[in-house]
């Protein structure tokens, strides 16, 4: 089955496979705009997400990835115009019991033990204990972490840290995760064991949002979209966008778009 | 700050609150011949006193002036008798026939440093009195016919300075603890990126801060347990007044100073920054809140500003409980100025991490 674009609008005739519910929205973005003082960090962006996406805001250093990621998460408060997240106005704090949070640091207790931060994590979104128990030992073995449940965090690698950060991220079961550059920093082996991660997740039904900027890696999301100075400038699925410019991969796909927009 | 230093530092005490009740009736013009224009002996003396050192309070009821005295609204009052120049007359000129006139004192000894001023004060103008007087009466001013009767309303006149600095101390040092950790901890949670973490959970910012006091609470009570433990064993300190309502205190300075340490942890960026905040806090605090020195001893011009430190007040209510054995009624606006401090500073901080730009 083939639709058109509900969102998109700018990338034209391109459409899309129905690998995921595209039913049920979960994020709806209208006319979003943040300004720092002169400097505009996103414009007017108009963006839906629906179930069991995984979705890739790309753009280089800069583009207002992060920014949205935040705004989504009532971190930063929106300039102008409104996000929604399963159907309710942000912000709304009920709603992040359903949001998992991976920030661009790694954003963990160091001094603490793994079992620990779970422990933690879990406990700030209200599991109960045996929940929290269970819930730990299926984090453990997800990130293959079992063997290194009593160790400090200061301890571990950075790759075990990053694995952490996203167990921590996954322990209360959202519905909808933001990553924030999960991949920064993180080596190849470790990057193509996170890509398995979140193809997991959005079999189960969960909403997975990452930005990134490697190209290369973004052909793992369902779909893309591709941020340049704030401003949205191509949707769709990244085998769709290759075919409509011609190109082989996304990164030539970025390129030959952001030509094409200056003109 | 070395201005501030500079005067604070080894001033004299000044304006203690004096209660003089004055029942010395003398005698009259013509009375006696060594003596054409009477005496007033009360008078004289109380002419020689320092009206620097000592801020003085006319009362005309003895009873009252004590009063004053147990209240913690004087450090000391003093009583001349009724008969007091004819006593002093008499026991000089009819040396033997009646015991010497006595002054009476009327102490809070809980600040030895008030407690030596005071006593140094009032010897001394009578000395000076007795020596105008010696060419006329023929006496010598060594020998003092004049008793000066000490009672201490509290602390016995036993007081030493580790009396009166361990309740400071262990105020201070809950102040300079709590403040110290809570900056580097928000700080390091700002940085590793966990308080936002934790502010995309359904936590509210005000439940953040609230768990982080009530662990603060568990840190500050075993804390002033260690410190009192040791200044009991160690220095052999008697508290007076109850140990519950002490930790009270502390835990209100524990969560007003959690907050001040939110607040400030906005303010910088790493640890290093975080180290310049603690001149900022620690020299106000040891020199305006009467941790070594009675705030009496501050240039009167400089008081002012301790009332807006609020380790002046945790300090007095502990001193209060401690060498005075003071309860919740007496040390109530301590209390109010401490919980008032730390709502607007925990108020302050939820509203800070409510903050979005």
């Amino acid at each position: 089955m083939k639709v058109t674009c509900p969102s998109c609008g700018l990338v034209g005739k391109v459409t899309f496979e129905h690998v995921y519910d595209a039913s049920t929205k979960v994020v709806e973005i209208r006319n979003l705009t943040k300004t720092f003082g002169r400097f505009t960090a996103v414009e007017a962006l108009n963006l839906t997400i629906f179930k069991g996406e995984i979705y890739g805001l790309l753009g280089p250093n800069g583009s207002g990835k992060s920014t949205i990621i935040k705004m989504l998460c009532g971190l930063l408060r929106p300039s102008k115009g409104s996000a929604e997240i399963f159907g309710q106005q942000l912000p709304c704090k009920p709603m992040m019991q359903k949001v998992g949070y991976m920030p661009q640091d790694t954003a963990i207790y160091l001094e603490n033990t793994v079992h620990e931060n779970l422990q933690f994590f879990g406990g700030v979104y209200g599991l109960p204990k045996d929940t929290l128990e269970k819930k730990e030992q299926e984090m453990l073995r997800f990130v293959n972490l079992q063997d290194w449940r009593d160790s400090l965090v200061s301890t571990l690698s950075g790759g075990m840290r990053h694995r952490l950060s996203l167990a921590c991220a996954l322990i209360h079961e959202p519905s909808l995760v933001f990553l924030d550059e999960p991949t920064v920093g993180v080596d190849p082996e470790l990057r193509a064991l996170f890509w398995g991660y979140f193809g997991s997740l959005a079999e189960k039904g969960v909403t997975v949002i990452i930005t990134t900027h490697y190209m290369d890696e973004a052909d793992h999301c369902s779909r893309v979209g591709l941020l340049r100075k704030g401003r949205l400038i191509a949707e769709g699925r990244p085998t769709d966008l290759k075919e409509q410019t011609q190109t082989q991969s996304l990164e030539q796909a970025f390129l030959s778009l952001t030509r094409g927009n200056e003109t | 700050m070395i201005l501030i230093f500079g005067y604070t530092f080894g001033g004299d005490v000044q304006g203690i609150a004096l209660e003089m009740v004055n029942e010395d009736t003398g005698i009259p013009q013509g009375s006696l011949p060594q003596l054409p224009d009477g005496l007033f002996l009360a008078n004289d003396i109380t002419e020689n006193l320092n009206e620097e050192i000592l801020s003085i309070h006319i009362n005309s009821d003895s009873a009252d002036a004590r009063q004053c005295v147990h209240d913690g609204k004087a450090w000391v009052a003093i009583v001349y008798p009724e008969n007091f120049t004819q006593n002093f007359l008499t026991a000089v000129l009819q040396p033997g026939t009646i015991p010497q006139p006595t002054i009476e004192l009327y102490l809070d000894g809980t600040n030895p440093t008030i407690v030596a001023a005071v006593l140094k004060e009032i010897t001394g103008a009578i000395q000076n009195t007795l020596s105008e007087l010696s060419a006329t009466l023929n006496i010598t001013e060594t020998s003092m016919p004049i008793t000066v009767e000490q009672v201490y309303v509290y602390g016995g006149g036993e007081t030493r300075f580790i009396d009166y600095f361990a309740p400071g101390v262990v105020s201070f040092a809950i102040m300079m603890v709590t403040t110290m950790i809570t900056i580097i901890l928000f700080v390091n949670e700002r940085r590793n990126g966990t308080l936002q973490r934790l502010l995309v959970t359904p936590a509210s910012e005000a439940e953040i801060v609230v768990g982080y006091a009530l662990a603060f609470a568990v840190i500050g009570i075993i804390q002033s347990i260690v410190v009192l433990l040791a200044a009991i064993v160690l220095f052999d300190i008697a508290i007076v007044g109850n140990i519950l309502l002490a930790l009270l205190v502390i835990l209100l300075l524990a969560f007003g100073h959690q907050g001040l340490g939110i607040l400030l942890s906005a303010g910088a960026k790493n640890e290093l920054q975080a180290i310049q905040f603690i001149p900022l806090i620690l020299f106000p605090s040891i020199l305006l809140a009467g941790l070594f020195w009675p705030i009496e001893s501050i240039p009167s011009y400089l008081q002012p500003l301790s009332y807006i430190i609020p380790l002046r007040y945790g300090i007095d209510a502990e001193r209060a409980i401690m060498l005075r054995g003071w309860g919740f009624g007496e040390i109530w606006i301590d209390l109010l100025a401490l919980v008032l401090f730390a709502v607007l500073t925990l108020s302050a901080s939820v509203l800070l991490l409510k903050r979005k730009i």
